[in-house]
């Protein structure tokens, strides 16, 4: 099931500066908690994607895809 | 005790006194080493508006639990104080040997506070600490200084800090040294020692540093030697020196010509690395426990500075006398500069920035040659910036007005806004030898944002920018995106600055050096908390690691804040946002660029939760700090901020 919609994949895609808003959208759909928004915005973005392939919202593959592509890699698997 | 040697030694030169004060591990968890404990003592015991002469303000010196081990480039220093040039928060780092020898004697950090009643300086062999005269030592450079002390004290591998006839004559950018020629050079807490009538600190330690979990700590440190071998920052650090960027600079439209008029030189090659290395190097030279050494030690051989020696250039202090205030043609020129800023104990950038500043009215006919005592400010002329370069250090005639730095000089001249306009400076201090319309934006948002004015090529140091391009996939892995990389793209800017910062900000208080840590990305954010735990025992998680750099940034800001300085304040010089880059050099490739600051600012805001009314870090960031007390000191500041009366200030130094 698709964690954000594709239009919501869209609107991150085009972002310039993209990463905040997706950690406050995975926060407002449940898949981070607070405490876990603050710490990947420390400590940045391939810990977020561990932490989302470790609780199985996306798939070694897509996390693999995610540290080759970026974000627009990580968001599409999001929405699928 | 692991890694901290657990006190702090105060010295107070009005009572004479001296006193040893045990850091708890609750303290030093929260602040880490010096950066951090040097910011704590700056909020807690320097009122913002005391004076920096003030004989009761502090000038901090600060080291690290890594400092005197084998990890990396671990023989930083740091030196805090209220900045007199800027009024606001001050500090700078530098290298050598001091910081390991420091720790060596039994402290974490060193704080001076009080005034002599004649010049001192102080004596620290391990535990036993005296005040001694130094009357002998006053008007001498650090040079001849440091070689009489180690005479006196008969011992010539003793470690000492010292300050220049530029500190002692309250020059408000002089700056520190140690090991001669390893310089903290902005802020100007050279003059806040200089007013307390303090030459230097002299230090044998023969101590030693306790490792929690040694086998685990040699492991990593093993790791990184092994990575720095092959490190391609690393390999040009040690080849040219920080002179390896001239070519680079001047390709991407980053080297300032005639105070960032333009962003290049078709000459600049004459002051390359590769030149120096070939016409001036004597020999390399590297700081505490470096597996880069990237000093130089240069000696002139030709033209009318044949013969003079001393330790350097850095990019930074070469640009400044040279290219910025049009100097290339003979880069022994440029070499004398260096030198002689060296000798007089000033800072290269704020000496240049001010005298190309001056240069720069002087061209638009804001001055004239009878307000410089005669001197026509014409570019690229050797004698007069050798000439205004003492007279700054020793407050004569024109010198006397530049020596408190471009912003004031503005001021004093009553040159109004124009005169502003052509002071290359934030906050009050002068910026570096870097032009962002090149070199990134991320540079120039991170100069808006600097905790310590008119920088920072050293706070947020967005070297994701800057030599992102050697390491592929580092942009991704912290910043989710690739793009950042460009510099003249506003792509993840916002994120990457105050991820640096938060980063830059552990590296200080760690007093690691920034080219290991970033410019070369051998040693990464995870590699740092690896030997910091195995040092110190602990077991910090990464996020706690990086929290600390978020709370001493935040806690500097804040000191901003008591001064009435916020989002107004949060700008570049308008020469980036107003002036299209112009062509200057063939193969140039950043013409037409200008800053973009405003599409970067709101999100840089949201990221650090600042308030976007008065940019103070809001309640809630500072509660989530730790940092409740701050956030009791602030909260009556935020509604003064937006009062009509203080909206109506033109602030540009405090």
């Amino acid at each position: 099931m698709s964690v954000i919609t594709k239009q919501q994949e869209k609107m991150l895609s085009e972002m310039s500066d993209f990463f905040l808003d997706l950690l406050n959208l995975l926060k407002e759909k449940g898949v981070i908690t607070n405490q876990e928004h603050r710490k990947f915005l420390l400590t940045g973005y391939e810990k977020l994607v561990e932490h989302l392939e470790k609780i199985k919202i996306i798939s070694s593959k897509d996390a693999n895809n995610a540290m080759k592509s970026g974000f627009t890699s990580l968001v599409s698997s999001l929405a699928k | 005790m692991d890694g901290w040697a657990g006190q702090r030694l105060r010295i107070d030169l009005t009572k004479g006194k001296i006193t040893k004060e045990p850091l708890s591990l609750e303290y030093r968890k929260k602040w880490l080493g010096g950066r951090g404990f040097n910011s704590e003592v700056i909020y807690s015991e320097v009122p913002p508006e005391m004076s920096p002469f003030d004989p009761r303000t502090r000038v901090c010196f600060g080291v690290g639990p890594l400092s005197g081990t084998a990890a990396p480039s671990t023989g930083r220093v740091t030196v805090s104080c209220k900045s007199p040039l800027t009024g606001g928060f001050g500090d700078s780092s530098m290298g050598g040997h001091w910081g390991a020898e420091i720790k060596y004697a039994g402290y974490d950090q060193i704080i001076v506070q009080g005034k002599a009643s004649k010049p001192v300086y102080v004596w620290m062999d391990d535990d036993k600490v005296e005040i001694k005269d130094a009357s002998h030592l006053w008007g001498k450079f650090p040079r001849d200084a440091d070689t009489m002390i180690k005479e006196e004290l008969k011992d010539e591998d003793i470690h000492i800090m010292l300050i220049g006839p530029a500190g002692e004559n309250l020059v408000r950018f002089a700056c520190t040294f140690n090991d001669v020629w390893r310089a903290a050079g902005r802020t100007g807490h050279g003059a806040v020692i200089g007013s307390k009538n303090l030459k230097g600190i002299a230090t044998r330690g023969s101590g030693s540093v306790k490792i929690a979990r040694p086998k685990e700590f040699m492991e990593v440190c093993n790791k990184l030697r092994q990575k720095f071998k092959n490190d391609p920052m690393k390999m040009g650090l040690y080849e040219l020196g920080s002179l390896c960027l001239i070519n680079y600079a001047n390709r991407d439209g980053w080297l300032p010509w005639k105070n960032l008029q333009f962003g290049g030189t078709p000459l600049a090659n004459n002051m390359s690395g590769e030149t120096h290395s070939k016409t001036v190097l004597k020999h390399r030279e590297g700081c505490y426990a470096c597996p880069i050494c990237c000093g130089r030690f240069t000696s002139i051989k030709e033209g009318r500075w044949a013969g003079e020696e001393f330790g350097g250039p850095e990019y930074e202090h070469a640009v400044p006398t040279g290219p910025r205030v049009g100097i290339i043609e003979d880069a022994n020129d440029i070499w004398h500069n260096a030198r002689l800023t060296n000798d007089l104990g000033m800072d290269g950038i704020e000496t240049g920035g001010v005298i190309s500043a001056a240069m720069e009215w002087y061209q638009r006919g804001l001055i004239t040659a009878k307000d410089t005592g005669g001197m026509e400010l014409e570019w690229g002329n050797e004698d007069v910036v050798d000439q205004l370069i003492q007279d700054i250090a020793y407050r004569r005639g024109f010198g006397d007005i530049l020596a408190d730095g471009a912003s004031r000089a503005s001021d004093k001249l009553g040159l109004g806004h124009e005169g502003q306009y052509y002071t290359i400076a934030t906050r009050g201090m002068t910026l570096p030898g870097d032009d962002p319309r090149g070199l990134g934006f991320g540079y120039g948002l991170s100069f808006a944002m600097g905790t310590r004015g008119g920088c920072d090529h050293l706070r947020s140091l967005c070297c994701l920018e800057l030599s992102g391009a050697l390491y592929p996939g580092l942009n991704t892995k912290y910043l989710g995106d690739e793009r950042p990389m460009k510099p003249t793209t506003t792509a993840g800017k916002p994120y990457m600055v105050f991820y640096e910062e938060n980063q830059k900000a552990v590296t200080d208080c760690l007093n690691v050096c920034c080219f290991t840590t970033h410019w070369s990305y051998a040693c990464l954010t995870q590699d740092q908390l690896d030997y910091f735990n195995a040092c110190t025992g602990l077991d910090m998680t990464l996020e706690e690691f990086l929290e600390v750099g978020e709370r001493v940034h935040n806690l500097e800001r804040a000191y901003w804040a008591h001064l009435m300085s916020g989002a107004r304040e949060d700008v570049v010089p308008e020469r980036f946002t107003k002036e299209p880059m112009p062509q200057h050099v063939d193969y140039q490739t950043n013409v037409g660029a200008i800053l973009p600051i405003g599409e970067m600012l709101p999100k840089y805001y949201k990221y650090r939760d600042y308030e976007p009314g008065t940019g103070f870090p809001s309640e809630r960031k500072l509660k989530q700090l730790g940092l409740d007390y701050v956030a009791d000191d602030i909260r009556p500041l935020r509604k003064k901020y937006l009062t009509d009366s203080e909206k109506k200030k033109i602030k540009y130094y405090y």
